[in-house]
């Protein structure tokens, strides 16, 4: 009796997985294999402010939002303008100064971007990637 | 038992044509637009098979650069229509993958989301696009590797420095291949220079960053920010992607 069920979950487990096989390569390409930004790249709030005036601190919302409101002294460098703001960055950036990104909020992406494109394309060293963002920003700071 | 099994089979059949959801011909689009599009536009099809109306409660973008749009805010029973979605491509370059999340009030599959994947060409791959010179280090050259991107011919290209301060020497290394040798002519100075990289036969302009900048700094002193001369911010000319 016990080897007969045993046999039955495992068939039943057997065609399940059938589907799903199916259903993970046929969608191969729709499922997000992007991973979190490591956390050896991520930032605190806390952190970042204890470097005080050796963090160049970098915006990647959009221009509106960052007229809105930004960290006092940030950057604002973002993909829409990429080659009319990387040269403005460039302007205020000095080899020693880390670069800490942020955009809106923990699940966005264009914090994480902007900083690959900073360390791949100008080579910029030290660049991080603010945890929570622009939210867990405001909540230490308001 | 015959009609019990035949009962049961049609009460879940009527049970799954009767209750409301939209069917999605697809919900990944792959677009690949050329170097010159500002935008790429998704087009998401889906129909309403069921006996009941569906109805939108929100559509969210996942970036700020992508604006969705459903034709209507019920899709009444048997009807077709369509979710758009525009990705503005700004200077992003690479594959750009973006949702679109979908809300509606069905019962059984509320949240659909929905990928549109972008592949932007690239005419030119520019590494690095900075270079830079410690104060007081040897004005020694600094090179910059230009590629031209797979799908394009680049036989020639031609490097202006929007300051003096700086020189430039292009070297063909073939195959679409070229290396720029940056050189300052002192390290003294905190100066800066927009490098214009231009393809031949091409109005679309590229650029690189060259500047000397302060030694390393003690925590409390920021840097006086330098701007390069000439073009600081280059601006993209209407119908440019880079």
């Amino acid at each position: 009796m016990k080897f007969s069920l045993a046999r039955q979950a495992l068939i039943l487990a057997a065609l399940a997985l059938v589907p799903g096989m199916g259903e993970a390569v046929y969608f191969r390409h729709n499922i997000s294999w992007r991973s979190a930004v490591p956390p050896s790249e991520l930032v605190t709030v806390a952190q970042a402010r204890a470097w005080g005036g050796n963090v160049i601190w970098v915006d990647a919302r959009p221009d509106e939002e960052f007229a809105r409101d930004h960290v006092s002294g940030a950057v604002s460098l973002n993909e829409d303008q990429w080659n009319e703001l990387l040269p403005q960055f460039l302007a205020v950036w000095s080899p020693g100064k880390k670069v800490v990104v942020y955009c809106s909020a923990e699940s966005c992406d264009l914090a994480r971007e902007v900083a690959e494109r900073l360390r791949k394309e100008a080579q910029i060293p030290d660049v991080l990637v603010l945890e929570g963002g622009w939210e867990a920003w405001l909540k230490k700071n308001r | 038992m015959k009609t019990q099994i035949l009962t049961f089979t049609l009460s879940i059949i009527t049970c799954l044509s009767a209750r409301a959801e939209l069917k999605w011909e697809q919900t990944s689009v792959e677009l690949h637009p050329t170097a010159t599009d500002k935008q790429a536009v998704g087009h998401f099809k889906y129909q309403n098979p069921g006996k009941t109306p569906v109805h939108f409660k929100s559509v969210h973008a996942s970036c700020g650069c992508t604006t969705a749009q459903s034709q209507k805010d019920e899709v009444p029973p048997g009807e077709k229509g369509e979710i758009t979605a525009t990705f503005n491509i700004g200077d992003r370059t690479g594959t750009q993958i973006k949702t679109v999340t979908v809300e509606t009030d069905e019962q059984t599959n509320p949240k659909t989301v929905l990928t549109l994947k972008a592949v932007i060409p690239q005419q030119l791959e520019i590494s690095p696009m900075f270079v830079f010179w410690k104060q007081g280090e040897k004005p020694e050259p600094k090179t910059i590797s230009v590629k031209a991107g797979k799908e394009f011919t680049v036989k020639h290209i031609k490097v202006t420095s929007s300051s003096p301060d700086f020189q430039t020497k292009v070297e063909e290394t073939g195959k679409g291949e070229f290396k720029i040798d940056v050189q300052p002519k002192e390290t003294t100075n905190l100066v800066a220079s927009t490098l214009t990289i231009q393809p031949e036969d091409s109005q679309k302009v590229f650029y690189a960053t060259a500047r000397i900048t302060n030694a390393p700094t003690a925590p409390a002193a920021p840097a006086a920010p330098v701007a390069p001369k000439g073009p600081v911010a280059p601006t993209t000319p209407a119908g440019q992607t880079h």
